[in-house]
């Protein structure tokens, strides 16, 4: 309890005012005695009393008031009466319009700084929000459908009609976003002939056209064989088939492709810079820390190597190169040389124990950044490289090349990489490779029985996660086109770390919600700042992040099913969880 | 070069009062306690108060009396405060983790994260910015031999470090204390059966290390001045030195830091790049582990001193 209350305390004081040496209790002082600390005092009493009763159900002094089976939401809203299940469809109805006018919000141009009715009724000039309301529709009635689905109301030929109508909305409605009238986008000029710019002209209208009728097909047959079936209910809920997630892959990649069209010019540069490349990162370390089960402190490193390798080959660099390189020429040089790097650091490491190579990396990520800011005569030194050259394509007739002026090129780039690259690692999890790296969380010396080379399988996979960074390296040393040294400091790394922390260690879907979600809330609070947010403070909070993650749910937001049960079987005396070396001796209890 | 050498030992002193605490809670946790650097700091920052607000603006007491008096209880806040540091980071960021038996790799992230959000929140509250710190004695040259100048300050540290050093070896090996964490290290289990009180023993460690991290943040605070980043350095360093002289052997943390320094600082003397120290300690570290992983006096799990 008291616990708690400190924490609203800290919170205070962590979203207070900045201090400074010469008047140490300034800051403190100027958090703590407002009037806006009464409200963080109130919820740290409210989350002190969840926590206490928490803890009390736990070891079983208070009986648990709720002993029902824990039920799903659909699950409830199933068994519902009518005018409840109303009020549940007027609900979401809400819920999803707030959705798509939030999206409309942030979107839009830069509100100058707090949220303000003016600009957000300024967002019903542009038809972008329209379309966001026409998303947050849709979103409902796909909400409604499963509700309407599970309460057995005999709606299907309405819902079926639903269906259709809505997917031809929205192909009507993506089609006319691909218009070139709207601004910015990517239309592969070069190759088009110039002046068609009708809606059946454009070769997109096509493509999602044909999307969206294979998309509707493969629906309403999953729907016709499931309902036909006579399968207990639960079970048709939770088998996912495999048209269903292609449909999932495809509304993923439809809106992963089109709706960036629609943000705003800072927005879209985000997507690149801070969100692209993020995932990249957050992806290739989750195969240290979540498949592999090891602690890289130091992975800014190799993310270093590949930017400087790039701006090496572009001749940004004091030191010249033999030859000058295409950008995505140097690609392969970049994931070898990450990828040696990562050898050489993890082969004496890891043969020893598992734990030092967190102390290890986080040393060669000190050196890198000394060797980037002190050795002048071949980085550069602080000031900075040259300007690295960009990506450029001259294949036979074609000719392209990527410009800062039109961010989603570079956006577009990005997810022609993080696609493959995010279904190869996903392959590789679940291939022999992914097998042994989840025997040797679990027991390693069992594993190590069983013939698994253990050590193969650790600097494996610390030097794939070493060459994805430097694949990121690549990518950001072209779109950045100047390097400083200051970029690839130790916070990096852990920010990277926190990424795939947030959102679940080994899930591939977790890594990315937590990356996409925790690289956009800071670029949103950066223009909003609400809650007196200030960019110096974001580590901060990550730090805590840490630790409350660690204490409170280990696996993350969306852990892998197989990674939660490790942790549950290592906190019951079972196994270990990561591979950071055998286990000798039992922790102190 | 003899210049070099002893600003090597002098600084490998420091490393072995900050390695000290990384070698005693690995002894009984098996952990690296990442949020060491910011208990250096936390020494650090309390000895610059102190004296902030005790000599102040003041030029340093010429007195030997008065320095030795600033000095001493200079140690003791910081020492003071690191245990304190440590004692909040064992508490809120190890036990609650122990409670469930966590996996190491929770640990680890935890210490981490628990050092990123102190760094930064002395950052936010006490500014971002280096400051110098007030001196408790006059730092000249007090002798040259063979060309080495040793300067009060090296001769300060020596003697504060072997004190501290030897008072924790007392600790460690003759009390009751010292024989609880011994018993611990050796086998948790086994020592709660014959009433050890483990918990409060591995707050103890925590405390002992943390005595230690803070005097240790105390000296760079004079040598160097204060900023909130201040512990990174020192503390991977340490960790080195740590390894080096075989972890979870108290005495080999006290041979190890002294040998990091010589070795450290030693090839500056040729090579005239004074940033290739931590390159140089950097290798030495993947050295030690490829060739001789258990330290140089071997590590003593479980039978720490």
């Amino acid at each position: 309890m008291a616990t708690a209350l400190c924490g609203g305390l800290l919170l205070a004081v962590m979203t207070g005012p900045e201090g400074s040496i010469t008047q140490p209790t300034y800051a403190v002082r100027e958090s703590l005695f407002t009037a806006h600390v009464y409200g963080y005092i109130v919820f740290g009493l409210v989350v002190g009393l969840l926590l206490t009763y928490r803890a009390k159900v736990k070891n079983g002094s208070w009986r648990q008031i709720r002993s029902a089976p824990r039920r799903t939401l659909v699950d409830r809203a199933a068994s519902v009466t009518l005018p409840a299940r109303l009020v549940a469809l007027g609900v979401t109805a809400v819920l999803s319009l707030f959705a798509g006018l939030l999206f409309a919000d942030f979107s839009g141009p830069v509100a100058a700084n707090k949220f303000s009715w003016h600009a957000f009724a300024h967002q019903f000039v542009f038809t972008r929000t329209y379309g966001y309301l026409a998303l947050a529709i849709a979103l409902w009635f796909t909400a409604a459908n499963q509700i309407t689905h599970l309460t057995r109301m005999r709606l299907r030929s309405l819902s079926r009609l639903q269906i259709v109508v809505g997917a031809l909305i929205a192909i009507l409605f993506f089609s006319l976003a691909a218009d070139p009238f709207l601004p910015p986008r990517f239309a592969l000029s070069s190759l088009n002939p110039v002046g068609k710019s009708s809606l059946f002209h454009h070769w997109t209208t096509y493509l999602w056209l044909g999307v969206g009728l294979v998309g509707v097909y493969s629906y309403l047959r999953k729907r016709d064989r499931l309902t036909g079936s006579t399968a207990p209910r639960r079970l048709q809920r939770v088998a996912v088939s495999p048209s269903m997630r292609m449909i999932s892959y495809l509304g993923a990649g439809f809106i992963a492709i089109e709706a960036p069209k629609f943000l705003s010019l800072y927005w879209q540069i985000s997507l690149y810079q801070q969100i692209g490349v993020y995932c990249l990162l957050a992806v290739g370390l989750n195969i240290v820390v979540g498949f592999a089960g090891l602690l890289d402190l130091g992975y800014v490193a190799f993310y270093a190597l590949g930017a400087y390798v790039t701006a090496y080959f572009s001749g940004a660099l004091p030191l010249q190169p033999p030859f000058h390189l295409n950008a995505f020429m140097v690609i392969p040089f970049a994931v070898v040389i990450a990828m040696l790097s990562g050898v050489l650091l993890g082969l004496p490491t890891l043969r020893l124990r598992g734990d030092y190579l967190a102390i290890v990396t986080l040393g060669f990520g000190e050196i890198i950044y000394v060797l980037a800011n002190d050795w002048v005569q071949v980085t550069g030194g602080s000031p900075g490289t040259g300007s690295v050259s960009g990506f450029d394509i001259n294949l036979l007739r074609i000719h392209y090349s990527w410009s800062p002026a039109n961010p989603l090129s570079y956006y577009y780039l990005m997810i022609g990489v993080l696609i493959p690259v995010i279904f190869l690692f996903d392959l590789l999890n679940n291939s022999k490779v992914g097998r042994s790296w989840a025997a040797i969380r679990e027991d390693e010396v069992a594993a190590q029985s069983l013939g698994i080379n253990a050590l193969k399988y650790k600097v494996m996979a610390f030097a794939m996660g070493a060459s994805t960074a430097g694949v990121a390296g690549v990518f950001t040393a072209v779109k950045v086109g100047v390097l400083f040294p200051n970029t690839f400091v130790l916070q990096l790394s852990i920010t990277i770390l926190v990424l795939v922390i947030f959102g679940g260690m080994g899930s591939i879907l977790g890594v990315l919600v937590g990356a996409v979600f925790l690289q956009w809330l800071p670029a949103y609070l950066t223009f909003h700042s609400y809650f007196g947010y200030q960019q110096t403070d974001l580590y901060l909070y990550i730090g805590a992040l840490l630790v409350i993650m660690m204490i409170f749910r280990p696996q993350g937001l969306v852990p892998s099913r197989r990674r939660q049960r490790e942790f549950a079987d290592a906190e019951s005396g079972q196994g270990s969880a990561d591979a950071l070396g055998p286990i000798t001796q039992e922790m102190p209890q | 070069m003899l210049n070099f050498l002893v600003q090597g030992i002098f600084t490998g002193l420091i490393f072995s009062l900050v390695a000290l605490g990384y070698t005693l809670v690995y002894g009984v946790l098996r952990l690296i306690n990442f949020a060491h650097s910011e208990v250096l700091m936390t020494g650090g920052f309390a000895g610059y108060f102190y004296l902030h607000y005790t000599i102040g603006n003041h030029s340093a007491p010429n007195n030997l009396w008065s320095s030795l008096y600033y000095i001493v209880t200079g140690v003791l806040v910081s020492g003071i405060a690191g245990t304190l540091v440590a004692l909040i980071i064992e508490r809120f960021a190890y036990r609650p983790l122990r409670r469930r038996n966590a996996p190491k790799l929770a640990y680890l992230i935890s210490a981490i994260g628990a050092s990123y959000f102190l760094l930064n929140l002395f950052g936010k509250e006490f500014g971002r910015y280096p400051e110098g710190t007030s001196q408790p004695f006059n730092d000249h040259v007090v002798t040259t031999i063979g060309g080495a100048q040793f300067t009060m300050y090296d001769f300060v540290i020596l003697a504060a470090s072997v004190i501290l050093m030897i008072a924790l070896d007392f600790v460690v090996s003759r009390t009751k204390m010292g024989r609880a964490i011994r018993a611990v290290a050796q086998d948790a289990e086994t020592a709660s059966l014959m009433g050890v009180n483990v918990n409060r023993t591995i707050g103890s460690t925590f405390a002992l290390g943390g005595f230690m991290g803070g005097a240790a943040g105390f000296f760079v605070a004079i040598n160097q001045g204060i900023a909130y980043g201040m512990g990174f350095k020192p503390a991977l360093l340490a960790f080195t030195a740590a390894v080096l002289g075989g972890i979870g052997n108290v005495r080999g943390a006290m041979v190890g830091g002294v040998v990091l320094g010589i070795v450290m600082f030693t090839p500056i003397y040729w090579f005239h790049q004074p940033w290739l120290e931590e390159v140089i300690a950097f290798t030495v570290l993947v050295l030690i582990l490829l060739f001789r992983p258990t330290g140089l006096l071997g590590e003593r799990l479980g039978r720490s001193a």
